[in-house]
């Protein structure tokens, strides 16, 4: 295995709900310029592409090769990965497995989401249409309203299971949803590329946007957003000649369990909120990364929030923190960018959500924090190691990618 | 250059998908259910009770086709309240939705929990099935969950 690092980075101009000056494949461009423009490379310098976005979302299935010249893929290997929410740091994995294993050199990655001109409803029905077909042939009520079950909603219907579950393990309070969510928002203001800006936000102003799902509010699900974020990748040899700066892959771990959403056809038989797959991945990625004690030797996370409650209860699964202490972290302004816990001042998936790129910004944004280049939201502390984590698939499927600032030794 | 996105509007016919939908665990469940019970899946090496059951035990990677009959009494393992229904638009009085553990079953089931102010419901609440007039064989039997 052969030492890979993040040599550049591309963002579309604007992460919004609405880009309606461009198409798909000229909004894809716009981050692949950008990842160009920041390095000083050209197509030329690219060997393989790996591409990723969600399935069904826009009612496009071969984006990847629909959009080969805009991505600059001409002549050049390509594949497209779909892995739900962590879509994102599943193409980046299979690029560093692309560079790591020698077969290429240079790996540029390639993600999308353009919310506006698709249904992420219908996208994710894509995803149950199997399992909500039985639900209908077996007579379920689709209205909810009786009957045993799925209830409507779409995902933040199945995550309020997910939220209400944590908060019952933790001890911790929707109080503490509206605050995280309040401090994210607040990080995003100091982000360029974040959607859902606010510098104002408290966690009282968040407890007044009505409850969706108890104890879910409007106020704490992410919003959908168009945008594209491109990462190239390069071997240590190739990173030397190429790149002032580089943030290091020092591992990456994937894991997954049983679908934890409403499983009729097969049983459910996983607490949503249990998430083994955090557990064993994040384990594995510290394993693999030589870390033997995360909290003293991570100095910085990013976690896939597609809704508030996931960064408290994912930094317990990580282990960041112990279990029940995430809430008291955050009490301790731990989790600010000020705090020794800093986790998502880039404002999180719960500010910004265009889903494709969502679970790689979590990579780029560490990436940034490493390579001291975040700007108005680089956080206080020194940032020697990152930790990314990725959430999607059926709700159970979890991406991890630990970065360092110097490459991995032996 | 064009400034607005258009909308075309369209139907997604699902007839066209032709899906085999009926896994063995969810038929014996049905049928069960025009008696009033609830019948599950056994896993004869392991003793894990599904149901509705998969023709493999997910601990032991075994075939398994043991019915077992399992309680319509049980445990609320999370819950949920809707706010809005599946349009997104407001319900007129809240909607607690359980996911429920019954008793001999190691699978969670969810449903509609009647006769409790949201307030009261908390993890742990013991509920059973309230189950409908006319039996069908329909998920619509069991009608929703009652306070034990």
């Amino acid at each position: 295995m052969r030492n890979v690092g993040i040599i550049g980075i591309g963002y579309t101009p604007v992460f919004v709900s609405k880009r309606k000056d461009v198409n798909i494949p000229e909004m894809i461009s716009e981050a692949v310029d950008a990842a160009f423009v920041n390095t000083g490379l050209t197509p030329a310098d690219i060997d393989a592409i790996v591409f990723g976005n969600m399935h069904t979302f826009e009612g496009v299935n071969l984006p990847h090769l629909w959009a080969a010249e805009h991505i600059r893929s001409l002549g050049k290997p390509v594949m497209r990965i779909a892995t739900g929410g962590t879509t994102g740091m599943a193409a980046f994995h299979a690029g560093y497995y692309n560079v790591a294993s020698g077969l290429a050199d240079v790996v540029m990655v390639v993600t999308y989401e353009k919310h506006s001109e698709g249904d992420a409803q219908v996208g994710l029905m894509g995803i149950i249409t199997p399992e909500l077909m039985t639900m209908l042939s077996a007579g379920i009520d689709v209205t909810g309203g009786s009957g045993m079950g799925a209830i409507g909603g779409g995902s933040a219907g199945g995550i309020s299971f997910q939220a209400s579950s944590y908060l019952y393990h933790s001890g911790a309070g929707i109080e503490h949803i509206d605050a995280q969510a309040a401090l994210e928002r607040r990080n995003a203001a100091k982000n360029p590329y974040a959607h859902l800006k606010d510098p104002e936000a408290t966690a009282e102003k968040i407890a007044q946007t009505p409850l969706v799902s108890w104890p879910i509010r409007f106020g704490h699900i992410c919003p959908t957003t168009d945008g594209a974020t491109v990462c190239i990748l390069a071997s240590e040899e190739r990173a030397a000649k190429l790149a002032d700066k580089t943030a290091w892959v020092l591992s990456v771990a994937n894991c997954a369990s049983d679908a934890t959403t409403a499983n009729l056809i097969e049983s459910q038989i996983t607490d949503p909120a249990e998430h083994r797959p955090a557990v064993i991945a994040s384990r594995q990625a510290y394993e693999r990364a030589g870390i033997v004690d995360p909290k003293k030797e991570i100095d910085y996370v990013e976690i896939y929030n597609g809704f508030a409650h996931q960064t408290l209860m994912y930094l317990e699964k990580i282990g960041m923190c112990e279990v029940g202490e995430a809430h008291k972290l955050q009490e301790a302004g731990e989790l600010e960018m000020s705090g020794r816990c800093p986790v998502n001042a880039s404002g999180g998936v719960v500010s910004t959500n265009a889903i494709g790129t969502s679970a790689l910004n979590r990579v780029t944004e560490c990436a940034l924090q490493v390579m001291g280049q975040a700007g108005e939201h680089q956080v206080e502390k020194d940032v020697h190691k990152a930790l990314a984590h990725g959430w999607g698939g059926m709700m159970q499927y979890v991406t991890i990618t630990i970065l360092g600032d110097k490459p991995k030794k032996g | 250059m064009m400034e607005e996105t258009r909308e075309v509007q369209g139907t997604w016919d699902l007839s066209t998908l032709k899906f085999r939908i009926e896994g063995v665990g969810l038929r014996r469940m049905l049928d069960g259910m025009k008696e009033g019970k609830l019948i599950g899946t056994k896993c004869h090496k392991c003793g894990t009770v599904y149901l509705p059951g998969p023709f493999n035990c997910r601990k032991c990677h075994i075939a398994i086709n043991e019915p077992a009959e399992v309680s319509d009494h049980g445990e609320i393992m999370t819950f949920t309240i809707g706010y809005a229904d599946v349009r997104g638009n407001p319900l007129e009085e809240p909607r607690v939705a359980p996911v429920v553990k019954l008793d001999g079953c190691d699978s969670w089931i969810m449903g509609v929990l009647q006769g409790v102010k949201p307030e009261d419901v908390h993890v742990g609440m013991r509920v059973k099935v309230q189950w409908a007039e006319n039996l069908t064989g329909s998920l619509q039997d069991m009608a929703y969950y009652v306070p034990e």
